[in-house]
């Protein structure tokens, strides 16, 4: 009976990774290194099409609304159909959540903030300053966050305009893979997004359109 | 899904039923006339400009697409911009259709099958019963020009998603000129017809084919 607890703890300790090694530059370099920053830094409206590919192979498509501005760290976003139908609503302000609208089967208790938590780590940068800087040995530059749940959050950027962002478990296990591809700097041309969650899904966006944040509008969003 | 795909049934419903009995509209005559006068009408083709505004887009979004509607029951909503889909109606199959990798697929989430519940709504308005669907109560309005059904849901399945669906027809040619689908007050959906075709021979490839 004594094995139980070690059997338990082996049990998590297995479904643990090691994340990938940082080569920390030597001092003078690294006060100049800059973290790669694919991160919104005016306040803006983005108009995605969004495949939605679930695990099992079952395939849809909608549109993505995400209104952020990441100065106040406040965010709206809406989900609709391609025929115009609005499915989903939420918004965050000062920390707290609402949801506006949600119909099935964007209504699941998890859903929203899952979404927005997906949202802040494509479009808002992680808060607070990077715990390690530096290079992956494949050449890529590193910076890693630690949020306030513990989880780590990687943005990497190799020599030309790939960058990426992966967020991994407290314990080192990878929930969200995030690759930027598009022109002329502009990271949000093509997005994907990779969760590994209980059933794992992928986004592909592709940027319809973008539209300027009105600071005074998203004061009075409702 | 369920809820939104019923929903978006029921407009397209709405929608088509207004342009099938657009033509042969009298508006003193009322529904009764809409009735009478819609066996008349057997294909429907019409280019649409979709106009969605909600409260979180500084301008509205603009969307493109062709609509095809043969008696009875088949229908095809496409869009081409700014998101490819194609919703076809036919033979009591209801598919949609996604552009994925290149090439149009199939949308696989299941949602889709939710529209055949709802195919008994599209017979009543086929047959012409704007003002028997007990899921809206229609009303007729002559505003100048223009004589506008207004439809306000009465269904449970619609309370919080659609305040209201007004269609504005021309007085003069009887055709649908809008169709507005008011979801809220600060969110609502607008699509324009233009180059109607009435009763031009369409091909069963429209409602079975998609490139």
């Amino acid at each position: 009976m004594k094995l139980a607890p070690l059997i338990i703890l082996l049990f998590f300790l297995a479904g643990c990774q090691t994340l990938p090694v940082i080569k920390e530059p030597a001092t003078p370099e690294k006060s100049n290194l800059a973290c790669p920053f694919p991160f919104l830094r005016e306040p803006a409206t983005l108009i995605h099409a969004i495949e939605v590919h679930m695990a099992g192979g079952a395939k849809s498509a909608i549109i993505g609304i995400t209104s952020v501005n990441t100065a106040t760290r406040e965010l709206s976003c809406a989900i609709m159909t391609a025929e115009g139908m609005v499915l989903f609503e939420a918004r965050e302000r000062a920390g707290m959540l609402e949801v506006s609208r949600a119909l099935p089967p964007f209504d699941a208790p998890a859903f929203a903030q899952n979404m927005i938590n997906d949202i802040k780590l494509i479009f808002s940068p992680p808060e607070g300053n990077p715990q390690k800087a530096g290079f992956l040995p494949t050449d890529e530059t590193i910076c890693r966050w630690r949020d306030q749940n513990s989880a780590i959050i990687d943005v990497l950027q190799d020599g030309k305009d790939k960058v990426e962002i992966k967020r991994y478990s407290a314990c080192g296990k990878l929930k969200r893979r995030i690759k930027f591809s598009g022109q002329a700097g502009n990271h949000y041309q093509n997005i994907e997004l990779h969760a590994r969650e209980l059933v794992n899904y992928t986004l592909l966006m592709k940027l319809i359109e973008v539209q300027p944040g009105n600071k005074q509008e998203k004061a009075t969003h409702r | 899904m369920r809820s939104g795909k019923l929903s978006l049934v029921f407009i397209l419903c709405v929608i088509f039923a207004a342009a099938v009995f657009s033509e042969a509209f009298a508006a003193k005559d009322g529904f009764e006339e809409l009735r009478k006068n819609a066996a008349e009408i057997k294909t429907i083709q019409a280019a649409f400009i979709q106009t969605k505004s909600m409260k979180i887009l500084a301008k509205p979004l603009i969307s493109e697409g062709l609509f095809y509607f043969a008696v009875p029951y088949s229908f095809r909503w496409e869009y081409k911009k700014p998101l490819r889909s194609v919703v076809i109606n036919h033979q009591g199959e209801t598919k949609r259709y996604i552009f994925s990798g290149g090439k149009m697929v199939e949308d696989t989430s299941g949602g889709v099958q939710a529209m055949k519940i709802v195919l008994g709504e599209i017979t009543s308005w086929m047959s012409g019963k704007f003002d028997q669907n007990p899921s809206f109560r229609a009303a007729l309005k002559e505003k100048g020009e223009f004589t506008q059904i207004i439809m306000t849901p009465t269904a449970k399945n619609m309370e919080g998603m659609i305040e209201k669906i007004v269609i504005t027809l021309s007085s003069k040619d009887k055709a649908v000129k809008t169709v507005n689908i008011i979801e809220s007050a600060s969110a609502q959906t607008r699509i324009d017809f233009k180059n109607t075709l009435i009763n031009k021979p369409l091909p069963e490839s429209i409602f079975q084919d998609v490139e």
